[in-house]
């Protein structure tokens, strides 16, 4: 441990880019020597002579040669990702934080919620849980997304709705002009009211805008949920990754290791949470 | 063991002229050209202006271990040992906290890491106090108690040596082969801790005025107000968290212009309003009271979760580094006063005053 290197990069290849909405894109990568990790994990992805920024991988934590990472254009580095082509070279580090604990999930009838961008890593949990779907009862999708060009992973939802055991639900905000949409209007947590899932002692995961996940948190505890099943993505600045910046404590917990993924039990008594 | 002034210096300029020991820059305490009241870590140089026996430096003894800027990636490798002479109590339970933030096992500093190992500390016990000293009140003493290879206490024109660890035994060694040591009388001790007794004393009423709690965990559920009230002549400018010896937060850019990959770490503060912005512009604690409150939370609640250890030794250069005079031992006593508003227990922060 003394001689490796903790901020050591990995080189990777950008071999695919999917535009997923005017300010998503997902870039396909293959880097150097695989990545291994567990669904829910985050890794730093640096432009070179740009900056880094923490992203969990969207595909599934069963392949490691390659790995997909949905972004969103929002802040400095990010903007230079969606100007980022095929055959670029970026860097990974990680994986870092603790991921989702799917191994106390046999059986259990899951439910998932994404809001925008934040379908990212609840994807990889997705098809993590699908490459095992015998051992898991059900599997409940909640998408939501301002407007139907907004709405991401198109291209893969006939495939996902065929399993049985999976039902997914995706809901818009608003119809803008000139833009079509046949499933629900509304807001996410609203599709609550479309599902019938005992919550009692099966987990429910949430990862979206921060308001989204306030309110989403509030409308679960209305609908059951016990604060120990709600699994929370917490949004923070993470710099390094293995609790040195400090830049995303959140009171005793740092959001990069102890996290990204708290249940509401863990942190409802912690400082800036929903901030 | 008793070793004469004189013989010590000697002793100290042989080390890092004929690397005594393999030891290859002897650093200490050093008056300002500024102001006789403010001490400088200094590589030692020929004119002897040092002074071990007075209070804390101005640089706390961190700036020894993690630099304000450092190339991360890739970690230079030097072979370089150091003698750091003069170090204080308080800086010592500083680096405590540090050896716990930057030495665990989720993750090693390499850098940090590297000068811990290759430093050997004298600390030296303090004759004198800074009107902003105030270890005291976090049960500290004007002297290191532990956290040192070899201690100094000052007796006439001597200093009686303490070994403190391995490290300080090879230390003792070293010294004993090249310059002359005595052994100590009981009187010497007597009045080694006549001296810490009467320096402790200075504190204690020094800092009378600041008594307080220790219920520190209480500082959560303080009025919202007290904690605007209080950070009023606060400017934001970080001068505290940099001259902090617990303070420890860092950003890391990519400056990487060829193939391999280049990381620089460099001091960050969370005075500053863009320390914890995420991508889109939203920080946690966007007004400036959220963020002279998260320094005080962090010191005695967060890093006690964390370390088990406060984050505050009560060297008090936060206090004399304040552009808006601010007074750090009354800030935390007047936190701690009773009346107090309880956070609800969901969990939900009451609504906070917005109009500031």
């Amino acid at each position: 441990m003394y001689n490796a290197n903790p901020y050591d990069v990995i080189p990777a290849v950008i071999y695919e880019i999917i535009e997923e909405s005017p300010t998503i894109r997902t870039l396909r990568l293959r880097p150097e020597s695989p990545i291994s990790f567990k669904t829910g994990q985050f890794v730093e992805l640096t432009i070179p002579n740009i900056g880094e920024g923490p992203f969990t991988p969207s595909s599934s934590h069963y392949i490691t040669e390659e790995m997909d990472i949905t972004i969103m254009k929002t802040g400095f580095v990010t903007e230079y990702v969606h100007k980022a082509r095929v055959g670029d070279t970026v860097g990974l580090r990680g994986p870092y934080g603790k991921g989702y604990p799917i191994e106390e999930w046999k059986d259990k009838n899951i439910l998932i919620m994404g809001g925008g961008v934040g379908m990212a890593p609840t994807r990889s949990l997705f098809l993590t849980l699908l490459h095992d779907i015998d051992d898991y009862n059900s599997i409940t999708f909640l998408a939501g997304a301002r407007a139907p060009k907004e709405v991401i992973y198109k291209q893969h939802i006939d495939e996902w709705r065929k399993h049985d055991k999976v039902n997914f639900l995706r809901a818009v905000d608003k119809i803008p002009e000139g833009e079509r949409w046949s499933e629900e209007v509304c807001l996410i947590t609203k599709l609550l009211e479309k599902i019938d899932i005992d919550p009692k002692d099966n987990p429910v995961i949430v990862c979206g805008p921060p308001v989204m996940m306030k309110f989403g948190t509030l409308d679960l505890l209305e609908y059951g949920y016990a604060d120990k099943d709600i699994y929370l993505s917490m949004e923070k600045k993470m710099y390094c990754g293995f609790g040195q910046c400090r830049h995303c404590v959140m009171g005793k917990y740092y959001a990069c290791k102890d996290g990204p993924v708290f249940t509401y039990d863990m942190i409802k008594n912690e400082e800036n949470i929903w901030e | 063991m008793i070793v004469k002034i004189q013989d010590f210096y000697s002793f100290l300029h042989r080390c890092q002229k004929d690397c005594l020991g393999g030891f290859k820059s002897v650093i200490l305490p050093k008056k300002s050209q500024h102001s006789d009241d403010d001490l400088f870590f200094t590589t030692l140089s020929e004119d002897n202006d040092y002074f071990l026996d007075s209070y804390r430096t101005v640089d706390p003894i961190r700036m020894l271990f993690y630099f304000p800027r450092e190339i991360v990636l890739p970690a230079k490798k030097s072979k370089c040992k150091r003698l750091i002479v003069g170090a204080k109590g308080c800086d010592l339970r500083a680096l405590e906290v540090l050896d716990k933030a930057l030495i665990n096992d989720d993750f090693v500093d390499p850098i940090y890491n590297f000068w811990r190992e290759n430093t050997y500390i004298i600390s030296s016990d303090c004759m004198t106090i800074s009107p902003s000293c105030h270890c005291n009140l976090l049960d500290g003493k004007p002297y290191a108690e532990e956290g040192f290879d070899l201690n100094l206490s000052r007796m006439d024109d001597s200093y009686y040596i303490t070994v403190g660890s391995s490290k300080g035994e090879e230390l003792l060694l070293l010294i004993k082969e090249h310059v002359t040591v005595s052994k100590v009388s009981p009187n010497n001790i007597n009045s080694i801790k006549a001296n810490r007794k009467l320096v402790e004393e200075k504190l204690r009423k020094q800092n009378k005025q600041y008594e307080r709690t220790e219920n520190y965990y209480d500082l959560r559920s303080v009025d919202i107000e007290k904690w605007i009230e209080a950070s009023k002549s606060c400017i934001g400018c970080g001068g505290c968290t940099n001259i902090c010896p617990t303070c420890y937060c860092m950003i890391l850019n990519d400056e990487t212009v060829t193939k391999d990959f280049v990381k620089v770490r460099s001091y960050d503060s969370c005075q500053l309003h863009g320390y914890a912005r995420v991508a889109g512009g939203d920080t946690p604690r966007p007004k400036m009271y959220q963020r002279f409150r998260n320094r005080y939370l962090c010191k005695f609640d967060y890093m006690k979760s964390n370390f088990n250890l406060l984050g505050c030794t009560g060297c008090g250069r936060c206090i004399d580094t304040c552009p808006g005079k601010i007074e750090f031992r009354k800030v935390v006593q007047k936190m701690l006063e009773l009346p107090r508003k309880r956070v609800s227990s969901s969990g939900m922060k009451i609504q906070e005053s917005e109009n500031v």
